[in-house]
């Protein structure tokens, strides 16, 4: 306790000594200090935004974007393996789609969520993603992580969440951490079973099925879309529309 | 203009300060068993947030840095000197900048709000306004403590 006393003595000392120029010196100092420190904070917390800001290429297992975005658009929506929406829809509009297509991904963010919600959630229409993998070894793997996550009720949360975050193509960003990443995003429940199955000989033999299929359609390019329905005769190809009123349209017709 | 007296601001910090290392120990704990806050308005921001990857800076909780900055901004409204003011600045513009940041990854990157977070940095810039006052009104002042300290003292509590 005396040693405090002591040191409070010696200070008040001290700030007796020190004259109001002294302290007027001081205060300048240290205010001008601290403007300084004010634009370095400004300077650092620009730096930092503008450094995340650039980092938007996509393929980032560890900064999913949209998981709550995507669970609006699909929730309350039946899904079947990949097919999305009431299975007793009359109308069915069938994606063929490459999870590592960039246009593919621009369809799944501006133009399928108006039909989700228009068609798809009231009953008239149910969507049936089929994996055509045209892009890379990667873009079978996707598929098949997309169909192992259907057959646990989430593969469309799977094909949704996978294009949102969507690397440039084939730069390999599509790896067992990324497909892993978006399957525990889209809310798959059995990851052990998921990671089993989208190895499967079963599986990858379905994307594989599927893309021949589409090539035996004499589809050149994803996506690329085809509707079934009372009023088409057979499956009637669509090939890359447009805009969201073109399906519509053509779903109309079908109907 | 006039500054409120320096003790005025001294207790406006330690309260706000005492906040500040409920929300943010409160934040630390409901993570630490990989949980999340409980967001009190209902929805998942608080849960998206926790498991965002943004959450954590070489695998600390952010949450940890806001209680030590919480904690070195209690312990400067202790004391009157000029020490305590420069610290307690600089202390509050980190933690100011660092909300700005955090804010700015919660609603552009992450997408999703935490409310104990906003709860966080509303304190934080609070602090940042107290702690600037009192830098500006009192630096270099013997002590700010009352009116008739800041009028003793030039410079003190009516800075130019």
């Amino acid at each position: 306790m005396s040693s405090r006393k002591e040191r409070e003595k010696r200070r008040e000392q001290r700030l007796r000594e020190e004259s109001p120029a002294d302290r007027g010196d001081r205060r300048t100092k240290l205010l001008q200090v601290a403007a300084g420190a004010v634009f370095l904070a400004i300077a650092v917390v620009v730096v930092l935004i503008v450094v995340n800001s650039s980092g938007e290429g996509g393929g980032d297992a560890r900064n999913l974007k949209d998981v709550a975005a995507v669970d609006r658009l699909l929730g309350g929506v039946p899904q079947d393996g990949l097919v999305l929406g009431d299975p007793k829809a009359k109308v069915e509009l069938i994606e063929f789609g490459d999870l590592q297509c960039p246009v593919c991904k621009a369809y799944s963010e501006e133009i399928l969520p108006e039909l989700i919600d228009a068609k798809v959630k009231s009953g008239e229409v149910k969507i049936a993603f089929r994996n055509y993998t045209i892009i890379g070894d990667q873009s079978t793997a996707a598929g098949a992580a997309a169909l192992a996550a259907g057959a646990q009720g989430r593969g469309w949360n799977y094909i949704e969440l996978f294009y949102r975050n969507q690397g440039v193509e084939n730069s390999g960003y599509a790896d067992d951490e990324f497909l892993t990443a978006i399957a525990k995003g889209a809310g798959v429940d059995d990851i052990g079973r998921w990671n089993k199955e989208r190895k499967s000989a079963k599986l990858t033999g379905e994307v594989s099925a599927t893309t021949a299929e589409a090539e035996r359609l004499g589809l050149t390019g994803t996506p690329s879309f085809a509707v079934e329905g009372p009023g088409t005769e057979g499956m009637e190809i669509l090939g890359t529309p447009g805009s969201a009123g073109e399906i519509e349209s053509a779903l109309e017709a079908a109907s | 203009m006039r500054y409120p007296t320096e003790d005025n601001l001294r207790r406006a910090i330690a309260f706000v300060a005492a906040l500040g290392v409920g929300v943010a120990t409160y934040i630390a704990i409901a993570d630490s068993g990989g949980g999340a806050p409980a967001c009190l308005a209902g929805g998942s921001g608080c849960r998206t947030v926790a498991d965002s990857s943004y959450s954590h800076i070489a695998g600390v909780n952010v949450a940890i840095f806001g209680i030590v900055g919480y904690a070195i901004l209690l312990g400067t409204a202790f004391f009157a000197n000029d020490l305590a003011r420069f610290t307690g600045f600089l202390t509050a513009l980190g933690g100011f900048g660092f909300s700005i940041y955090l804010t700015y990854l919660e609603l552009f990157k992450i997408e999703a709000i935490c409310q104990w977070c906003v709860a966080s940095a509303v304190l934080m810039t609070i602090l940042f306004g107290l702690a600037a006052t009192r830098l500006i009104g009192y630096a270099g002042a013997e002590h700010g403590g009352g009116a008739r300290a800041a009028k003793s003292d030039p410079g003190a509590g009516q800075p130019a």
